[in-house]
């Protein structure tokens, strides 16, 4: 049984939050539910851009997801302007 | 920001060509932070070495795509590009611009960025270079609501889709690239913006196989228009060919005398399939040999014209290198009707097979055409439901091997070992 929407943003939070790398691909987040489809937990994962909990981080030519805390532990860290 | 020394720059501006050198000067006397492109520029040649930084959160509220993220790394040297961030604006359909509305992005782009701009990017897209991460937002806000101009595509999203010129001014255009490409562009506004797939994905417009946009190069999903009955042909224009009445490529060649239209040799002796011959004063062509490459079309555009029965090929893969080197896409359908009529719904359904597909198989920063390589065009085909047909075979097969699926086996995988060893002992 595929997880509620509901359901699913919390489990996708948890990963963004736990992963050992801050940034994420959105396939990374396919196994937060083997049963949602693959659009679905896209637009779940963008829903929460939307709602602000969590950013896209992007590479230059790759854009990821991220918790926004997570991101600034890092670029702090490395420098960044 | 104060003018730097850049004597290797400088002879770049040597020569009869134009120079980016002379024209990021120009702009720096309007905008003196330029000084300082030309001055990191001028120490990376130096030092043979890119002082760019790639990446980090840029963005405007929303948006996954449509700015790339660019920082200096020497700030405190070159303070002019300690951001200098990119942003790409969504073309219209076939790059048709009113002069005001580009005299107002160019206002806009001076008011907030470093006022440099590259029309169009290779990737289609109108291209502004250099802003500070503080100016994106109201440099947007301005943008979609006093221009109501988008923003283009970049990272993991539907980039860039694009479009020839089609039946706005070209009579061969098989169907109205403009409509599809806007239609899908505002279908998936949201792939567009968002970050959606395995990486970027991409696609083009083209009405016929000459291909303005270059539609098989540059897009996953590449829609080219063709046509499925005969080659129209006005036997009395050609005979006004033959006699050099007409000339022909509508001209573009009579900058120079090439000498007499010759027929065999320009038209018959170059068709692909050698499927065209004179009889009896007439032209003639095997259409069912007929690839639709346009050569014949091109050089006698009023003999012959296309076909009345007009569609698109479906193309899919196209690359340039990244995991592996840069390919073409790959025919998949050879023929598909494309209409506004029923809101180009087999498209979209195929595209949207191809996405399904791609989203769960592709692996992390590859490309459609490189999942497909990966997998084999055999699985590709039966992943999108298709029967394999010859017009997918390149060439006759050089490996002697037949792979069969159970399916196809009497019996499937599974035998009676007892059975089998009762005729064939150990
Ligand atoms: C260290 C030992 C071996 C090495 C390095 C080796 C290497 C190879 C290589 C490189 C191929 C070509 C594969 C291809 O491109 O199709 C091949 C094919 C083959 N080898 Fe070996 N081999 C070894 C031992 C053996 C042994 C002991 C046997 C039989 C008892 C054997 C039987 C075959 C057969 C039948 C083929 C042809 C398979 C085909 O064409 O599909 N090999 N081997
Ligand atoms: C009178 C006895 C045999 C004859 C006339 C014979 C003949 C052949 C021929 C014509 C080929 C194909 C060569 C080619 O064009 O690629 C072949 C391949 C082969 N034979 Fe034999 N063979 C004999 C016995 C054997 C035996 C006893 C063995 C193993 C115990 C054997 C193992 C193989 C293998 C492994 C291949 C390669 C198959 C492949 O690459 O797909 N053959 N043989
Ligand atoms: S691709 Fe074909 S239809 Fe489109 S503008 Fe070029 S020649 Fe005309
Ligand atoms: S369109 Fe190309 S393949 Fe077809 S008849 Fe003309 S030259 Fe030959």
């Amino acid at each position: 049984m595929a997880l509620s929407i509901d359901e699913l943003k919390a489990a996708i939070l948890k990963k963004a939050e736990t992963a050992p790398k801050p940034q994420l691909y959105i396939k990374d987040f396919y196994t937060c539910d083997p049963d949602s489809k693959p659009r679905v937990i896209k637009n779940a994962a963008n829903d929460l851009v939307k709602e602000g909990k969590m950013m896209f981080w992007s590479s230059g030519s790759t854009t990821m997801y991220a918790m926004k805390n997570r991101i600034k532990d890092e670029e702090g860290a490395g420098g960044v302007n | 920001m104060a003018k730097h020394e850049t004597p290797l720059l400088d002879e770049l501006e040597k020569g009869p060509w134009p120079s980016f050198v002379t024209d990021i000067k120009r702009q720096a006397e309007k905008n003196p932070d330029c000084w300082d492109i030309l001055g990191q520029v001028e120490l990376s040649y130096k030092e043979k070495i890119t002082h760019w930084k790639h990446g980090g959160i840029v963005g405007v509220f929303g948006y996954g795509g449509g700015i790339v993220g660019r920082y200096s790394d020497l700030p405190k040297r070159f303070p002019g590009v300690e951001h200098f961030h990119t942003v790409r604006l969504a073309q219209p359909a076939s790059k048709y611009y009113s002069t005001k509305h580009l005299r107002d992005v160019c206002d806009l782009w001076e008011k907030y960025g470093s006022g440099m701009t590259n029309m169009h990017g290779s990737t289609g897209d109108m291209v502004m270079l250099g802003c500070r991460t503080e100016a994106l937002e109201p440099f947007f806000y301005e943008l979609t609501h006093n221009l109501q101009q988008d923003l283009g595509g970049s990272g993991s999203n539907l980039r860039t889709p694009a479009n020839c010129l089609g039946q706005s001014r070209c009579e061969w255009a098989c169907y109205d690239t403009e409509e599809c490409c806007h239609h899908l562009t505002m279908h998936y506004q949201d792939e567009i913006h968002r970050p959606a797939f395995p990486y970027k994905f991409k696609f083009k417009f083209s009405g016929c196989a000459n291909d303005c946009v270059a539609a098989i190069a540059r897009s996953d999903v590449a829609v080219i228009g063709t046509w499925r009955d005969n080659i129209r042909i006005d036997q009395a224009a050609v005979k006004e060919y033959i006699a050099g009445n007409i000339p022909s490529n509508g001209g573009a060649h009579a900058g120079r005398d090439w000498g007499k239209f010759d027929i065999q040799k320009e038209v018959i002796a170059l068709c692909p399939t050698d499927c065209m011959w004179m009889e009896g004063g007439e032209l003639k062509i095997d259409d069912a040999e007929c690839t639709r490459c346009m050569h014949c079309l091109n050089v006698m555009p009023r003999a012959l014209r296309p076909g009345l029965d007009q569609g698109a090929s479906i193309c899919v893969g196209a690359k340039a290198p990244i995991l592996d080197g840069a390919q073409f896409a790959t025919l998949i359908v050879p023929f598909m009707k494309v209409s506004a009529d029923n809101e180009f719904e087999e498209l979209i359904e195929f595209i949207e097979k191809i996405w399904d597909w791609w989203m769960e198989d592709g692996k992390n920063r590859e490309r459609v055409g490189e999942t497909m390589q990966r997998v084999g065009l055999p699985t590709f085909i039966k992943v999108m439901g298709l029967e394999p047909i010859p017009q997918h075979v390149k060439e006759p097969r050089s490996n002697p091997y037949v792979f069969w699926q159970e399916e196809e086996v009497e019996g499937g995988w599974d035998r009676d070992v007892e059975e089998f060893r009762a005729r064939h002992a150990a």
